[in-house]
């Protein structure tokens, strides 16, 4: 698995494109209703599925681990939302610790670890 | 050279831009393109406080918080221009004027076009612009629409630019390029 994560509108998906040679139709984009599917190719918007997991209250390691057979050769993608300052709204804060905790838990499972910036990839595994 | 500073808020990118955009120009002259438009006393501030810290470098102040490739017919394009920052200027390209409720469509590209002609033309450039990606917040599809405008500035000027910076608590991360200064 890879992980490639990065700030909004900074061309994470447009990486994994041109590094992976993926069309649209191999990625699987997260929803805030939809949730997520386990074996795709390529996994957008991981942070459309830590929201629903927080509303739900679910924990979206646990849920990780659970399927952990299923995306060990997919591509994930998320976005870093987890940088910034601590939100006034709950839901907006444990949504927050849930995705760091999300990608630090896959940082440690992934083969490779990209960050985009400005579309420029930053390997950091 | 063209380097592109880019970095979360007070990380102190406007001072490691001058101080690139000193090394850079020599002995030539540098222009010290001010976008930021003053609206209230903070903001007027602020400005005094980059005036104050810029005392003594040599730079030539050019207001262009519009239009911006127009800096280099009013200097002409030869020497350094610190462009500080891209942020203010889509603002003011996005909104015209203070009361404006909707953005003009038309910025991203003026902007764009504006930003490569100085990368093409000037003798060096240093942008300064900011990360505002990464942090956990629904926001309205006012403030969704600036931030993704921006990040296709951002890009655009990654793209085009030698150098690449990003400026996180005062450390340099070169994402393209270097600095042989």
């Amino acid at each position: 698995m890879d992980l490639i994560i990065g700030g909004a509108y900074q061309g994470k998906r447009e990486l994994a494109k041109r590094k992976y040679g993926f069309s649209d139709a191999d990625i699987y984009t997260c929803g805030e209703e939809s949730g997520i599917v386990f074996g795709a190719r390529c996994i957008d918007k991981m942070e459309e599925f830590t929201l629903k997991c927080v509303r739900e209250g679910q924990d979206a390691v646990e849920i990780f681990k659970e399927h952990r057979s299923e995306w060990q050769d997919s591509v994930l993608i998320c976005q870093d939302i987890f940088c910034g300052v601590v939100p006034m709204g709950a839901d907006m804060r444990a949504w927050r610790e849930s995705t760091g905790r999300l990608c630090a838990f896959l940082s440690g499972e992934a083969a490779n670890v990209f960050r985009v910036f400005c579309g420029l990839e930053q390997r950091l595994k | 050279m063209n380097v592109l500073i880019s970095g979360g808020c007070k990380n102190g990118k406007t001072a490691f831009a001058q101080e690139i955009a000193l090394k850079l120009s020599g002995s030539g002259r540098r222009y010290y393109v001010a976008t930021m438009l003053a609206f209230d006393d903070e903001d007027r501030a602020r400005v005094e406080r980059h005036i104050k810290e810029r005392a003594g470098l040599g730079f030539e102040t050019i207001e262009q918080p519009r239009n911006i490739s127009a800096c280099l017919d009013r200097a002409g394009p030869d020497g350094t221009f610190l462009i500080d920052s891209v942020t203010a200027l889509l603002l003011n390209e996005m909104f015209q004027d203070i009361d404006a409720t909707e953005a003009d469509p038309g910025a991203v590209p003026r902007c764009r076009e504006g930003l490569l002609k100085i990368t093409a033309n000037a003798g060096n450039a240093v942008f300064v612009s900011d990360y505002i990606y990464s942090d956990a917040a629904r926001y309205d599809a006012f403030t969704e629409n600036y931030r993704a405008s921006l990040a296709a500035l951002d890009r655009t000027l990654a793209e085009a630019c030698d150098t690449v910076i990003e400026l996180c608590a005062g450390n340099v991360i070169f994402h393209k390029g270097g600095l042989a200064l």
